[in-house]
């Protein structure tokens, strides 16, 4: 909520330096709600229908998968000793590391007082969501019966005992399961006030009800501005501690173990780094999305796509660095079957998926150096569709490959994904693009009552607030 | 009272204008200022002289309450209530028990934050409010910003008012009346929803019940509970017999029991008792007469049965002359084989607890037929 920016003076700025105004061209209140609020009681477009089309057969494919995986046994993956952890806990780690960009965006550029985040804060924040909806599916189908994962609750019970608090599954556990009730709080909170502008808008009595239910009668009192605009700040102080602690628990689930290749400090940082540059790939190709079929190029510009390829760009060189650092460590700890791992990591039987982990993460994202390839959509939407899968593959490299040759060597494995292992793969990027597409069409995209606040000549002089 | 006047709103087209009128409304009027915007407006809360926020202190007490009760709850289960060795670790190894605590601790000061300010500070959720069905709502969350003045409980003059919005520089104004306060429940409208309660309930029950009969919950992964062997008792066809399980062969002998080939009580009296007459063995004995016999012969042998006998058959005085006559074979062959109404005790006993039941029945004859020689003399009198 909070938009003012260090107090520069722009005019004895160089070009280069300044602040690019957050919107394109007149923008004002009134046209800011009829832009994006007014496609919510719309109908959806056809393409709309047809992509949902889409994205719910896939997802009902996984759906039917994951029915059959629940019914049969989990024989039905690939997985088996030593490699008891694949595609499940791969996928895992993936989404929830595609979430940590929206609580990013919404928390801690907050802090830093950003602007151009308001105009992507709504989407990201409710990917986050999404996303770690789907990554929530994942550890529970991989217990094989997931109607008991109550009991990794604590609770009171007759059997007498207690969770392991010690374990970092169970700290997994309360990071994901707090994650997602945050990040579902902030979200809500911020959704408050447009939905107190729906609620006035609208004229069906349907959704009148449905969004002043939800709005909780939200007035815009000046008495309740002051606790909101505090609430909010705090709690982005307080997620982004929370956003770092997450991705570092998951890390944990491994660092933790003594797997060689696991057993590593790098480990959370390196975690944290690689779910924020997912995540950001993430938002970049929605945005273009969005910003294309939604009409929105006005509001979500060429500035706001930019400065997230450069955060894509700093985060792919975090993790050059980061993979440097797991050659040296496993070099620097005089330990063979550190080398071994390490060793079959570029030149074992996952040779393949190591290298694209390189080349797609490291490689490819360098093309941001070059201003041109930040502003164009090709490059974009390459660089994107090239992280996420880098991404998805470096946690395919770091489970399977550190995990098929253990110290036994008469139990080494070669895994295998099988059928149902793609399908339930394939029906989490349906589900996660189901949401996506509902989200649209059901709340505004943009923060309105954010961008309102940021609009030229929205505050008053004196504080701070006429950059015009 | 319905038509009391709540507040004197004007409505402004800027965030400036607003914040200038402000300095010039607020001197010259004893009632509650508030301002309706669509969104924050910086140094809002100074202009209208509104207290900070304690939104800070709330979160960061139960940010601690969080973080305490976290850590001291897995304390007292990790080290205390259940205490597991997990790596050789030490039972109270609070360094392990942060991570949880750090999350918990975000937890409640989040929801503290946001859940306290929306529900706790701001008082929502409040439909009833008259801001909310006045004209100027839907103009306010869209651009406009309003100065309300508002009663608060005082009486208003609504025309000095207006003329101070005005002059301020208010391009609309509007006055907004107190909302009719809310009736009492009417019995007709609370019979309504006591009957719809009651009826959904029905409804749910009948369906739940006939969904469950009808429907079977599918247990997932079934065939765990279908193993491929055959169980005692079970009816089977592949033996011509039908029975599932297979008698043991003729005269076989099972460990512990010998065969008792003796068919007539009075062949028994050559029996002898082996076992010697130790507390231990009476102790035995006792035990199993309280559990077998003493349900009919009574708790101390004398034939008055603990529980009243619901048939005719007359259960035998253990301690009568008759069975004090008894040798010790006798005794032994009516527990193997039964007598009369009594059935065999043979599969409940083994021999070694029959006899041991037989030299108890001798203490209880022993006891109940006492002599005063028995009492010691010293304690005669």
């Amino acid at each position: 909520m909070n938009s003012e920016t260090f107090p520069l003076p722009q005019d004895m700025l160089p070009e280069a330096l300044k602040t690019p105004p957050v919107t394109i061209g007149p923008v004002s209140p009134a046209s800011l709600d009829e832009q994006v609020l007014a496609p919510v009681e719309r109908k959806p477009p056809l393409a709309w229908f047809i992509a949902f089309a889409c994205t719910s057969a896939v997802m009902l494919l996984g759906i039917s998968l994951i029915g059959y995986t629940i019914a049969t046994g989990i024989g039905v993956w690939g997985n088996n000793i030593p490699v008891a952890w694949a595609f499940d806990i791969i996928n895992f780690v993936f989404w929830i590391g595609i979430g940590h960009a929206g609580t990013l965006i919404s928390a801690i550029l907050l802090l830093f007082r950003a602007r151009w985040r308001n105009a992507v804060s709504r989407f990201a924040e409710a990917m986050t969501i999404f996303a770690v909806m789907v990554a929530g599916l994942f550890p529970l189908i991989h217990v094989g019966r997931p109607w008991l994962a109550f009991w990794l609750m604590p609770y009171p019970n007759q059997r007498g005992i207690w969770p392991n608090f010690r374990s970092p599954l169970i700290w997994d556990v309360f990071a994901v399961s707090t994650y997602f009730s945050v990040s579902l709080l902030f979200w809500y909170l911020g959704l408050v006030p447009d939905l107190a502008s729906l609620r006035d808008r609208t004229k069906s009595k349907l959704r009148k009800f449905f969004y002043a239910m939800l709005s909780v009668g939200w007035r815009g009192s000046a008495s309740h501005w002051r606790h909101f605009e505090r609430a909010y700040l705090i709690i982005a102080g307080i997620a982004t501690g929370l956003v770092l602690s997450v991705h570092s628990v998951v890390s944990f689930d491994f660092a933790v173990s003594l797997v060689p290749g696991w057993h590593m400090t790098i480990f959370p940082p390196y975690f944290v780094t690689g779910a924020i540059f997912a995540g950001f790939a993430m938002v970049v190709m929605a945005m273009v999305m969005v910003r294309t079929t939604m009409k929105l190029e006005n509001l979500i510009t060429m500035y706001h796509l930019e400065v997230m390829n450069k955060i894509i760009l700093t985060c792919s060189c975090l993790m050059g660095y980061a993979y440097l650092m797991e050659g040296f460590t496993a070099w620097y700890s005089m330990n063979k079957f550190i080398h071994h791992t390490f060793w079959q990591y570029i030149a074992g039987d996952y040779r393949v998926e190591c290298w694209l982990t390189i080349v797609c993460n490291i490689v490819i994202p360098q093309l941001f150096w070059v201003r041109r390839f930040r502003r164009n959509y090709f490059t974009m939407i390459l660089v994107a569709l090239a992280v996420t899968t880098g991404m998805w593959f470096e946690r395919f490299v770091i489970i399977v490959s550190s995990l098929h040759q253990d110290y036994m060597p008469s139990a080494w494995f070669i895994y295998k994904p099988t059928l149902v292992d793609l399908g339930i793969l394939a029906g989490s990027f349906g589900l996660f693009f189901t949401l996506v597409l509902i989200f649209a069409r059901v709340l505004p995209v943009i923060a309105t009552t954010e961008m309102k606040s940021v609009l030229p000549g929205a505050q008053p002089r004196h504080a701070g607030g006429s950059l015009e | 009272m319905s038509n009391q006047i709540f507040s004197v709103l004007g409505l402004f087209d800027s965030a400036q204008q607003l914040m200038d009128a402000i300095p010039v409304v607020k001197p010259k009027v004893k009632a509650r200022l508030d301002a309706y915007t669509p969104y924050p407006i910086h140094g809002m809360e100074e202009a209208l002289g509104l207290r900070k926020s304690p939104v800070g202190g709330m979160v960061f007490v139960m940010g601690l309450i969080g973080a305490i009760a976290t850590m001291a709850f897995e304390l007292w289960t990790e080290g205390m209530d259940y205490p597991m060795v997990t790596a050789g670790k030490p039972a109270f190894s609070w360094q392990a028990f942060v991570p949880i605590m750090f999350e918990v601790t975000v937890l409640f000061a989040c929801f503290t934050s946001g859940l306290g300010m929306l529900f706790l500070l701001n008082r929502l959720p409040f439909f009833r409010h008259p801001m909310l069905h006045s004209k100027s709502m839907p103009l306010i969350t869209r651009d406009k910003f309003a100065l309300a003045v508002e009663a608060d409980g005082q009486a208003l003059d609504v025309d000095a008012i207006t003329a101070l919005l005005r002059a301020a520089g208010a391009r609309t104004i509007e006055v907004l009346e107190q909302p009719a306060p809310l009736g009492l429940i009417s019995p007709n409208f609370l019979f309504r929803v006591v009957a719809g309660i009651a009826v959904s309930c029905f409804v749910a029950g009948y369906l739940t019940y006939w969904g469950v009969k009808l429907f079977p919950v599918a247990i997932p992964m079934v065939h765990m509970l279908d193993q491929p062997r055959l169980d005692p008792q079970r009816e089977d066809n592949f033996f011509k017999d039908g029975f599932g399980m297979r008698m043991p062969v003729a005269g076989t002998v099972a460990r512990g029991r010998i065969p008792f080939t003796i068919r007539k009580q009075d062949d028994a009296s050559i029996l002898m008792n082996p076992l010697p007459r130790t507390d231990d063995v009476l102790k035995k004995g006792r035990q199993e007469f309280t559990i077998y016999c003493s349900v009919c012969h009574g708790i101390l042998g004398n034939g008055v049965p603990s529980l009243t006998a619901a048939y005719g058959a007359k259960p035998a005085n253990l301690v009568s002359q008759q069975f004090r006559d008894y040798p010790d074979g006798k005794i032994y062959y009516t527990i193997v084989m039964g007598k009369n109404a009594m059935p065999s005790y043979a599969a409940d006993l083994s021999e070694d607890e029959r006899w041991s039941v037989v030299h108890y029945v001798r203490v209880l004859q022993r006891a109940m037929n006492a002599k005063d020689t028995d009492i010691p003399k010293e304690t005669r009198k």
